[in-house]
């Protein structure tokens, strides 16, 4: 079937199979590899994406959903080779150790902070409860997404 | 994984979802969140039949009723400005135990009740408030119970158009026990009162993830009908909750240990109420 819709920003149409996940389509057909499958049934969120501001697994959106709708992916954090505050936080405050989990966490975070600019620690970790990390103890993670947002509201964005 | 769908339909009325289902069910099936559609390793379903386009994904207030739309999501849902004025924290609190943020942004309302799921939070919760159905079906719309739908024969599986809360001064707790934040419920609990110059005049008691369905207990019920809502009452409900309960074992926990901890549950909701009396 074919099917209208906007990754990062980028407008497509195209022909899709009714019973591919969207997290298949990113990475295969759009060549998207930034998001990771991990578990493959919405238990560790490494697959998250923005659907229309909000995060979602995208282990579980089938591809003909996302018909008139916009999604962003990590891929789409970057203004003109720029990281996205985000990521240069999650650099600088050692947020990120295999890296599995960050393109996931940082979508639920950018999701996070695009309705809410100054979000508590506790908003901030319900924000990225459904995101699992094997390796950083999330307390870094935690600071990285508030030091962001701290960047984000002095506009060094 | 789905690998066999041939059709996806977005029917935009609540009549065209119906007829498309009856013209082949065997072969199809609605989605709504896709939470669970998506993981169905199916090869029998061909036709998708998407619920989104039907715009059942608001929450009203008619005279004394929420009417909430199927397609609403549970984070919708549970964040609604009416649901919390209305509601209080009730369903708020409970719902944030619900999966994880996004599994709440796809996750619907209807979604959550169709499958009658053993462990379903949303089910419990409802059931608990009192909550009545809009459905569709071959002789169009109906309104029953929440619990008459769970009791409906294997084969009758009518479109839920809308959920219907009444608001009535009930106080309502949830409670629940799972292995980790987001995990599903090993039991959950949800208890109901309506409370009269400091006394119990009705109640609802719901147990879920027994594992079956979650259930009201009618026999607790009845015995907490004019029970003064003092500190012993907490105490008392988890008695007759142990002495009372209903279910089986599976992989997630045994019947003795299920029992156990829905008397435990039913207890600290029962403390919330108390509190929330008081
Ligand atoms: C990892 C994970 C963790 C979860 N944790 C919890 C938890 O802790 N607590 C909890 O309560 N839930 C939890 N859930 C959610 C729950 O298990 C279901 O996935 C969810 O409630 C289904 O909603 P949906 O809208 O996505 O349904 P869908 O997948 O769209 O549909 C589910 C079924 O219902 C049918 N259906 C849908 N809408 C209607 C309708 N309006 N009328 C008739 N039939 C309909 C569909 O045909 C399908 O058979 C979790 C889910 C996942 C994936
Ligand atoms: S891969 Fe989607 S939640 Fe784990
Ligand atoms: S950095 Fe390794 S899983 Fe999070």
């Amino acid at each position: 079937m074919k099917i209208d819709f906007k990754v990062n920003g980028r407008d497509y149409s195209l022909e899709v199979r009714e019973d591919m996940r969207l997290l298949d389509f990113l990475r295969e057909e759009l060549k998207l590899t930034g998001t990771k499958e991990g578990c493959g049934e919405g238990e560790c969120g490494a697959c998250t994406v923005i659907i229309d501001g909000k995060a979602v697994n995208s282990c579980l959106v089938l591809v003909p959903e996302i018909d008139g709708r916009e999604v962003i992916t990590v891929e789409g954090l970057e203004r003109d080779g720029r990281l996205h505050p985000l990521q240069e936080s999650f650099i600088e405050k050692g947020a990120v150790q295999c890296g599995f989990c960050t393109p996931g966490m940082l979508m639920s975070a950018k999701a996070l902070l695009d309705g809410n600019a100054d979000p508590s620690d506790e908003e901030i970790m319900e924000a990225i409860e459904g995101n699992l990390c094997r390796c950083t103890g999330y307390y870094k993670i935690v600071q990285a997404i508030r030091d962001a947002a701290g960047k984000l509201r002095n506009g060094k964005a | 994984m789905l690998s066999n769908v041939k059709e996806y339909f977005r029917p935009k009325t609540v009549e065209e979802a119906f007829e498309m289902m009856e013209a082949d069910r065997e072969h199809s099936i609605f989605l709504s969140g896709g939470t669970i559609v998506a993981l169905m390793g199916s090869s029998r379903i061909e036709r998708i039949i998407d619920l989104k386009s039907l715009r059942l994904d608001s929450v009203s207030i008619k005279e004394d009723e929420i009417v909430v739309g199927a397609t609403t999501t549970v984070e919708a849902f549970r964040k609604d400005p009416l649901m919390r004025k209305e509601f209080g924290d009730f369903f708020y609190d409970s719902f944030s135990l619900v999966g994880s943020w996004q599994i709440r942004n796809m996750a619907t309302i209807g979604g959550s009740i169709a499958p009658k799921l053993g462990w379903s939070d949303v089910s419990a919760c409802l059931l608990a408030t009192g909550a009545g159905l809009m459905v569709y079906g071959p002789d169009g719309y109906r309104r029953i119970m929440l619990s008459d739908y769970f009791a409906l024969p294997a084969g009758e599986k009518p479109l839920i158009t809308h959920i219907i809360i009444k608001k009535d001064g009930w106080v309502s707790a949830f409670e629940k026990f799972s292995k980790t934040t987001f995990d599903i419920a090993t039991v959950n609990v949800a208890i109901s009162v309506r409370p009269e110059r400091g006394r119990i005049k009705a109640a609802r008691v719901v147990c879920g993830s027994r594992p079956q369905y979650p259930m009201r207990f009618e026999t607790i019920e009845n015995a907490l009908e004019e029970l003064e809502i003092n500190d012993v009452m907490p105490s008392i409900v988890r008695s007759l909750v142990f002495d009372n309960f209903t279910g089986g074992s599976n992989m997630l926990a045994s019947f003795e240990y299920r029992k156990h901890l829905a008397s435990v549950m039913a207890q600290k909701a029962a403390e919330k109420i108390k509190e929330m009396v008081r």
